[in-house]
């Protein structure tokens, strides 16, 4: 085992208990343990008993690193040291009693996981320690401690402030201002929604136990507290993605806490045992289990990803709904070669009504306009007719009508719909149709199999056509003239006025001039990073030159990573012809996350004046002072965002060079609106496919980082 | 009312009783302007013969091109053929159309990169690439066409030397069973030369095969030939692929289409008689989906097109100097523009209209140039209406292998304008004068006396 490991387990562990993965979180809730130093050895025992155990038998690594084993090890122990006075013997029972919570943590881990797909949170602390009170119950000398000792203040403090961080402090046993000082400072610097969370549901907590009690004991008062706030740290943001409904459920869920706090007290009470944190895991547990259930995950959504920061979470999943929600596991294309012109698009004027209204048609136009050259008499005259119709994407010929005639120019065939047309299935029971094609053209049979792009017959004007086009659309049958089934296209450039945008997982729009994007072998070299790569970088920061190097690795699951030797990792995956970030870990002041802003996506294609946008979630582009303010406000509205634009050319410096320049917007919204801030992005890539250098350049600095090739021997 | 224009009397032979099989009489509208600019302005402005280039023209021929190839095929890219008309605007106009430079010669050569095309944009064709020639292509990045083995050994022993790598493909000769054959350039194919290159070249530590190049004729009248050569190159790149596991980055077809021009021995208008630019792009891509396992990185087609695309858009004004009659009775006419201008009349009935008005009664003519040579024959029977001294005439279709072929025999070259898509005439060559024709001219010191 690594030692390094070994103290992150520990570290880890002592934050997990206010659900931050925050090393520094760790290390000051480890300090606030300390203010009761006994409480804070046995708490500390316990997480080393527990990590300990957990790397002796061999769990998962990445499991005990995260200080799952060991957060319950750690209450475990503060617990036991909190509620009895230690002697030899009761240390002794105490460490056989970490062994049982190790274990009651592994299994109900493990049970929730597999049989609720819930959290284990911190019940085999709670039923562990019931064992161990009511065996010590039966022994005299098991002696009940005394509360420790408040440490005297030298100020005066109002009372509703001092309950607020006892209770924070008491959630790790030391009921102390101080420590519940510390640990508030470590929320607020770790995560501003918790932070309002907390005082949302203290406040309420506070207001509802006294109108149910007129004099409420102080113990009550923490009690309750402190189950109020942990819930609100779990359903407002740590669990579930924050948003205005999450302060709604804090609302009611503090209610709901309050009334099993005081339910678990009544019963607990007949054995003498302890309440502590029973009514935020049921509590907890009940509403996440709960809100599986629902037909829609639209709000409240339940974290799908590991956490981060509530922030982060917020971020990463507005981020990954508006980049990713209109993505599809599969990836149909444009059914033919060059650029066309959509005549008609969904919702067309024309035809695309009704059950038919998910259904695009193509024309090939000249630079005016213009479909025709000529008169525009004969289909023949139209730049479209008789042009390949290729495949949208692999799958199978179903069904093909074959024989009809072209109907004379604006002389329509409305006896024969769909005119001579394939009807391809594709995975999914996914279906495409190609209509109006030329008679005799057609080059595939029924039960052939064909592939992406593969050339299936000719665009004619048979059918209900007017004039020479092609009509495309998806549908759920094999039947022709079924009702269209609404189906983006996976990529292609659409034409604007200074060059081509790449739109992915869109449905090109009417008089959009659209094409496929074809794959450069060299950016696609550049994009596909196989794993076991490593590339070397010399970087220039500010004053500072440092060398970074990155490894490409791929995991059980096939999610690609790029890791720098300074600490990043970056998380990427190309999807047919587009390269893709989908997430970084790790601080900024390397090429690695410099690479990520210049190039957060892009094709593996070119064309000239190939542009695109994309955005990037907040907290991986903005700065946490930036941040700070706004996300007291988060659980409200978000007023901060992080979009960049991309465009690639060719440049040459001695030899051409591909270059993606991307601008960074980082904007503030509402009362932020004076925050523009602008970075300029340069990536270089050699046509053979080689990451040259990149730059990124702010107002305040300029990082640039070039590419040191290895000799190869 | 308009006084009525005196129309000089013709004499035509009398064809009774036969029945003209193509119907009546050709009538010809005069050509007035040229993209709205007017002949005789044109010809007041910049002096007679005056080659005249429209650049819309040239852009809308590019565009129906690359419209046409790229709806058949998922990659294609143009190289603008620069034997066919080196005019730095003219190849300007093809490069901002996107297209890539195709030299045959380090002068080609020098030119496109005078122009800033890049290096690796330039595709060095030919089969006289000097040593000098070949440093600079590779230094560049040039895409090599290799035309012979000692072409490729050259290459070899300049590239080591350098130390630089070089991308090259090889021109291979395929027999596509038309006439003329064309024998003289590249590797052939059918003999196994080609592949026995193609192996030498991958065996070489400093060339890296990226291509396959051909051009199997000029104004190629059928589409046939064009998809027997591709079938063969596509064989070659899948023996490659096969083989020598070399996934080619292109295959250029080379060029070859023909123009609107009619050649001398047809008879019928070509228009008539030729393929349409979609059947021989049809013959030229469907070959291409037979490449095997390229899957969806497809080589680029490559097209080295110059005559289809510029020859129609250009124009020879030229100005009747004087209205014969021969021995025999025969109407001729003596033009300021000559074989001096149009080496292409050798092989091209360059259709030829009056820029004013005229009668409509037609008669054959020979017209001449202006050379004091009898060789100088524009277009024998040709059929035109009756022209006077100093009317004007255009010859059309005179884009493609004019003004790099032309003369300066007996007299200057004229200037050449364009007529940008604005619609306004810029000279892009100027007329050339004597001192510029005896500039690079010196008189050995013992016969300057006698100049004196």
């Amino acid at each position: 085992m690594e030692r390094r490991t070994f103290i992150d387990a520990v570290i880890f562990a002592y934050a997990q208990i206010f659900f931050s993965n925050r090393r520094w979180f760790g290390v000051i809730v480890l300090c606030a343990s300390f203010i009761s130093p006994v409480i804070g050895i046995f708490g500390l025992i316990g997480a080393l008993v527990s990590t300990l155990l957990a790397y002796g038998l061999k769990y998962n690594q990445e499991r005990i690193r995260s200080g799952f084993y060991g957060f319950n090890g750690i209450l475990f122990g503060a617990a036991a040291a909190y509620f009895f006075q230690i002697t030899p013997l009761v240390a002794a029972v105490i460490l056989v009693f970490l062994v049982i919570v190790f274990f009651a943590a592994a299994a109900l881990e493990h049970y929730l996981a597999t049989a609720f797909n819930l959290p284990g949170l911190s019940l085999p602390f709670i039923l562990s320690l019931c064992v161990f009170i009511i065996f010590s119950s039966n022994f005299e000398w098991m002696v009940h401690a005394a509360p420790p000792r408040e440490v005297e203040l030298a100020f005066q403090v109002p009372e509703a402030m001092r309950f607020y961080f006892e209770s924070l402090g008491y959630i790790i046993f030391q009921p102390h201002f101080i420590s519940g000082m510390i640990i508030a400072a470590a929320i607020l610097a770790f995560s501003r929604v918790l932070f309002v969370n907390s005082i949302i549901a203290y406040a309420l907590n506070s207001l509802l136990v006294h109108v149910l009690y007129p004099d409420p004991t102080p113990a009550f008062m923490i009690q309750s507290s402190f189950n109020a706030m942990l819930v609100s740290f779990a359903l407002g943001g740590s669990l579930i993605i924050v948003s205005k409904k999450t302060t709604l459920l804090v609302a009611l869920s503090t209610v709901v806490s309050l009334i099993f706090t005081i339910f678990f007290t009544g019963i607990f009470a007949a054995h003498s045992l302890p309440v502590l944190v029973l009514p935020f895991n049921v509590v907890t547990l009940a509403t996440i289990y709960s809100l599986k259930f629902r037909q829609e995950h639209s709000d409240l959504v339940l974290l799908y990803f590991l956490p981060g920061s509530p922030e982060e979470n917020y971020y990463y999943h507005h981020n990954r709904k508006l980049r990713f929600d209109r993505y599809r596991l599969i990836f149909p294309e444009l059914p033919f070669f060059g650029e066309w012109t959509v005549t008609q698009g969904y919702d067309g004027s024309l035809t695309h009504r009704g059950d038919w209204r998910h259904a695009l048609d193509f024309v090939i136009t000249d630079n005016n306009g213009n479909e025709f050259a000529g008169h525009g008499t004969s289909p023949a005259d139209y730049f479209c007719y008789n042009t390949p119709v290729a495949a949208p994407m692999d799958g199978e010929v179903v069904r093909i009508v074959d024989g009809l005639p072209d109907a004379p120019i604006d002389t329509p065939d409305l006896e024969h719909n769909w005119g001579n047309t394939i009807v391809l299935s594709h995975q999914y029971e996914l279906y495409s149709s190609l209509s109006h094609l030329k008679a005799g053209s057609i080059l595939v049979k029924k039960g052939d199999t064909v592939r992406k792009g593969q050339v299936l017959a000719r665009c004619g004007s048979s059918g209900r056509s007017p004039a020479p086009h092609l009509h495309f659309q998806f549908q759920l049958s094999e039947r022709v003239g079924e009702k269209t089934f609404a189906f983006p296209i996976s990529q292609y450039l659409q034409q604007d006025k200074d060059g081509f945008v790449l739109r992915t997982f869109e449905i090109p729009e009417q008089g959009a001039r659209v094409r496929n994007i074809e794959i450069h072998n060299g950016l696609r070299k550049a994009f596909e990073f196989r794993p076991d790569e490593s590339y070397h970088f010399v970087c220039t920061s500010g004053a500072a030159t440092f060398e970074e190097s990155w490894s490409v690795t791929i995991d059980a699951y096939n999610i690609l990573s790029i890791t720098s030797s300074r600490g990043t990792t970056a998380y990427l995956q190309v999807r047919d012809k587009i390269m893709m970030f989908t997430g970084i870990v790790g601080n900024h002041d390397n090429a690695l996350y410099h690479f990520y802003l210049c190039a957060l996506s892009a094709p593996l294609g070119f064309i000239e004046q190939l542009q695109w946008t994309d955005s990037y979630p907040v907290s991986a582009a903005i700065s946490l002072p930036v941040r700070f303010f706004p996300e007291f406000f988060l659980v409200f509205v978000n007023q901060l965002s992080a979009d960049a634009e991309f465009c690639m050319n060719k440049v040459s410096n001695g030899e051409t060079q591909f270059v993606i320049s991307s601008r960074q917007r980082l904007r503030g919204r509402g009362l932020l609106r004076f925050f523009n801030e602008t970075k300029e992005g340069s990536l270089v890539i050699r046509q053979d496919g080689e990451i040259e250098a990149l730059t990124v350049r702010s107002n305040s600095d300029t990082f640039s980082a070039v590419r040191k090739h290895m000799e190869h021997s | 009312m308009d006084k009525k224009k005196y129309e000089r009397p013709v004499i035509l032979k009398q064809q009774s009783g036969l029945m003209n099989k193509f119907g009546s009489a050709t009538s010809t509208q005069p050509m007035t302007d040229i993209e709205g600019v007017p002949v005789a302005e044109l010809a007041a402005a910049y002096g007679s013969p005056l080659f005249v280039l429209s650049e819309k023209k040239m852009r809308d021929t590019q565009q129906q091109c690359q419209r046409i190839f790229r709806s058949r095929y998922p990659k294609v890219q143009f190289a603008w053929s620069y034997k066919t008309n080196y005019m730095n605007a003219v190849c300007s106009i093809f490069h901002s159309e996107g297209s890539w430079a195709e030299v045959v010669s380090e002068f080609e050569f020098d030119r496109a990169r005078h122009l800033g095309v890049r290096g690796e944009h330039i595709i060095f064709n030919g089969p006289a690439k000097s040593a000098a020639a070949l440093e600079k292509a590779v230094r560049a990045h040039s895409k090599i066409h290799i035309d012979h083995f000692d072409e490729l050994y050259e290459l070899i022993e300049i590239t080591t030397s350098l130390g630089l790598k070089a991308d090259v493909a090889i021109r291979v000769n395929v027999d596509v069973g038309i006439y003329p054959k064309w024998d003289r350039f590249g590797f052939n194919y059918e003999n196994g030369e080609a592949r026995e290159a193609l192996k030498r070249i991958a065996a070489s530590k400093t060339l890296r095969i990226v291509g396959l190049h051909m051009h199997i004729g000029t104004y190629i009248m059928s589409t046939e030939p064009f998809r027997v050569a591709v079938s063969k190159l596509v064989a070659l790149a899948n023996w490659l692929k096969q083989q020598l596991a070399i996934d080619l980055d292109y295959i250029d077809v080379g060029g070859g289409l023909p123009s609107h021009n009619t050649l001398k021995g047809q008879y019928l208008q070509a228009d008539e008689t030729l393929p349409a630019l979609e059947q021989f792009a049809d013959a030229i891509t469907a070959p291409l989906f037979e490449l095997e396992s390229h899957g969806d990185a497809m080589p680029t087609l490559i097209l080295e097109s110059g005559r289809a695309l510029v020859d129609g858009a250009g124009y020879l004004i030229s100005t009747v100097l004087a209205v014969k009659r021969l021995s025999d009775g025969k109407r001729a006419y003596v033009i300021d523009a000559g074989i001096n201008l149009l080496f292409t009349s050798l092989w091209y009935k360059h259709k030829m209209v009056p820029a004013q008005p005229t009668g409509v009664m037609r008669e054959q003519a020979n017209i001449y140039g202006p050379l004091c040579m009898n060789i100088d024959c524009i277009q024998e029977d040709a059929s035109v209406p009756a022209l006077k001294k100093g009317d004007r005439v255009v010859l059309m279709n005179v884009g493609a292998y004019t003004m790099t072929q032309w003369m300066q025999f007996i007299t200057f070259r004229p200037a050449i304008v364009l007529i940008t898509a604005d619609g306004s005439p810029h000279v892009i060559r100027k007329a050339e004068s004597l001192e510029y024709v005896m500039s690079l001219e010196e008189i050995p010191p013992s016969l300057r006396s006698l100049s004196a």
